[in-house]
């Protein structure tokens, strides 16, 4: 479906409305980007997010959007891309219809300028929770026209990795820049590994939704950006919980990137919580079946960015282990 | 690049100012479309417009309901020699805003339409027996406060619950809001043994309102026929199933049935009313 901006005009103090027409229908769609300031930024480096498995990357972006103390922005008006969450209907006359927010956010701070953008919902063409097709792209394009307008030159997304890990195993954080040139400063970064440090994938690999797509909009727009995704147990990815773990890896390797000392108080108190609710699952399940995931706390399924050495023996025996328990389990992902 | 009309224009006609009425064919039952079907038929609607489901609905093949094959339509109704439109639509799957748009351009370019109303079934607790209420909706203080010379209820307080989602209509009246377009959705309950098959009492209710409103002179000899057919077939279903009889007389007694209870009478009621017996 093309669209092609044909309008950008103040409608109100410090506010654009960028105006797209539909040109296939021919009805007049109108999409808003809403900024309630101008505030002047200096390269400002952009983080976003939108929700995905284990909420990772949501909560470390939002996490570390609060303890910086990020100012409200803007918004993109959300109507053209989402069924509305709530109605509010009081004294039977309908007050309020309320979508899911996607909001901008600014903070200036000694090392850098930040810009977040956090979207409770992806924007989807049809009954699928990531996004995908025209709406994700057209998202993708209007976060990317706020970033450019304040002079971003970089974007961080996060979200999250599906690993053979143990729920008590430290998440480590997998790293996708757009751009070969960025290769050395995300592996820089501890912690993180690289989709060629992965068994199997031989640097090959796939980032769904948004949080994946915004990378492809910008190498397109000439943006740098890199992906930062914490590692989720694949037998917990599943469910519909949070996985904090996986976000403070997430929120210690922005912390690193951006230069920006957060204290992690919150976040581990999160990471404790789930970790006891977890642990209580887990004691539940049979003990065959615990003693199969047992496994998985010795796991090297991935080469970190310091290399360490695992003989090739054991390599192949651990993942002869883990090939056998996941084959075995029913109803697995 | 193609430049596809996403609707087709039947007739034009010359309205200065019209009301809209509009119907979802996913309702509970079915209470919009035998609503808009009867007015149609009454005042001898011709086709106006149809928005093409390209774009807004799944096409990927048919559904098939009660042994036919369905296909999604969008048809704008105008009743002849009133200033009356009627849509009557399937709720697209995609694009619900766009959607909402074009139906409100073709309304307010092709109709002038200046008020619109939804209309839609609520399951009720309650049983067919009791007095039939009409609740409104409004989406501006001026709608509320011209619908109270009418029969309706219209202090309604609502919040979506977890898990749930507006539904349809409210998103069309908050769109029409912002072209301030004066808007009113009406929700007719529906006793929810008659839920799944078609309730007539509760159709009248909301023809009644339309009646007066737009004073249409509407024939109600057919709906009252139906409304006594059914009426009967429910008296002898009574008289045939003691069981039935006492939840029904529970129900009339403003007393609650059991989940098994309210399963069974839901089973037996749709099986006899549709002709199973």
């Amino acid at each position: 479906m093309a669209r092609w901006l044909v309008g950008l005009k103040l409608f109100r103090p410090c506010a654009i409305l960028i105006e797209y027409k539909d040109q296939s229908r021919k009805s007049e769609v109108v999409m808003g980007l809403r900024l309630y300031k101008e505030p002047r930024l200096d390269n400002p480096v952009l983080i976003a997010c939108w929700p995905g498995i284990g909420n990772i990357g949501i909560i470390a972006v939002d996490s570390l959007r609060r303890m910086v103390g990020a100012e409200d922005l803007g918004e993109i008006e959300s109507w053209d891309f989402f069924y509305p969450r709530r109605v509010l209907i009081r004294d039977g006359e309908l007050k309020e219809l309320e979508f899911p927010s996607n909001k901008f956010y600014f903070k200036r701070t000694e090392k850098m300028d930040l810009l977040f953008f956090i979207g409770e919902e992806q924007p989807t063409d049809g009954t699928k929770v990531y996004a995908e097709g025209t709406k994700a792209y057209r998202m993708a394009n209007l976060v990317l026209d706020v970033a450019l307008k304040f002079g971003c030159r970089k974007v961080y997304t996060s979200g999250a990795a599906v690993a053979p890990i143990h729920h008590t195993a430290r998440s480590r954080v997998w790293v996708v820049p757009n751009r070969e040139d960025l290769i050395d400063e995300v592996k820089s970064y501890e912690n993180t590994v690289l989709m060629s440090d992965i068994e199997g994938r031989d640097g090959q690999g796939n980032i769904t939704g948004l949080n994946g797509l915004l990378l492809g909009v910008a190498k397109k727009r000439g943006l740098e950006a890199i992906c930062v995704m914490g590692e989720i147990p694949i037998y917990i990815h599943g469910f519909p919980i949070p996985y904090p773990k996986g976000s403070k890896a997430v929120l210690e390797v922005l912390s690193t990137a951006l230069g920006i000392e957060v204290q992690m108080d919150e976040i581990n108190a999160l990471v404790q919580q789930s970790e006891r609710e977890i642990e209580s699952v887990y004691e539940r399940l049979p003990s065959e079946i615990r003693e199969q995931l047992d496994k998985l706390k010795y796991v090297a399924y991935a080469r970190p960015s310091e290399p360490e050495p695992i003989t090739e023996e054991d390599k192949k025996r651990i993942l002869q282990e883990i090939d056998r328990l996941f084959k075995k389990e029913p109803g697995r992902d | 690049m193609s430049e596809r009309q996403p609707f087709k224009l039947f007739i034009k006609p010359k309205l200065e100012s019209s009301s809209l009425v509009i119907a979802w064919n996913q309702d509970a039952g079915r209470i919009g479309p035998k609503v808009t079907d009867y007015l149609n038929k009454e005042l001898a609607s011709r086709e106006l417009a149809e928005i093409d489901p390209e774009g807004f609905f799944s096409l990927s093949g048919v559904s098939v309901e009660d042994n036919i094959a369905q296909f999604p339509e969008s048809k704008f109704y105008w009743c002849r020699g009133k200033s009356l439109v009627i849509f009557k639509s399937d709720i697209p799957r995609y694009e619900w805003y766009e959607f909402l748009s074009l139906v409100l351009d073709i309304a307010e370019k092709y109709c002038k339409v200046k008020e619109i109303y939804t209309v839609g079934g609520m399951v009720s607790p309650g049983a067919h027996t009791t007095p039939r209420l009409l609740l409104s909706v409004a989406n501006s203080t001026e709608m509320k406060r011209m619908l109270r010379q009418y029969d309706l209820i219209s202090d309604m307080d609502y919040e979506t619950q977890d898990g749930q989602r507006p539904t349809f209509s409210s998103f069309l009246l908050w769109a029409a809001k912002r072209r301030n377009i004066a808007g009113a959705s009406l929700w007719v309950p529906v006793p929810f043994y008659l839920f799944a098959v078609e309730d007539p009492g509760a159709c009248k209710k909301v023809t009644e309102f339309f009646d007066r409103r737009f004073e249409l002179n509407i024939n109600f000899a057919d709906m009252n026929d139906e409304i006594t057919r059914q009426d009967r077939k429910i008296a002898q279903i009574r008289s045939q199933l003691p069981e039935l009889d006492g939840y029904i007389n529970k129900l009339e007694n403003n007393l609650g049935l059991t989940v098994d209870e309210s399963e069974k009478l839901v089973k037996e009621m749709e099986e006899w009313l549709r002709g199973g017996h």
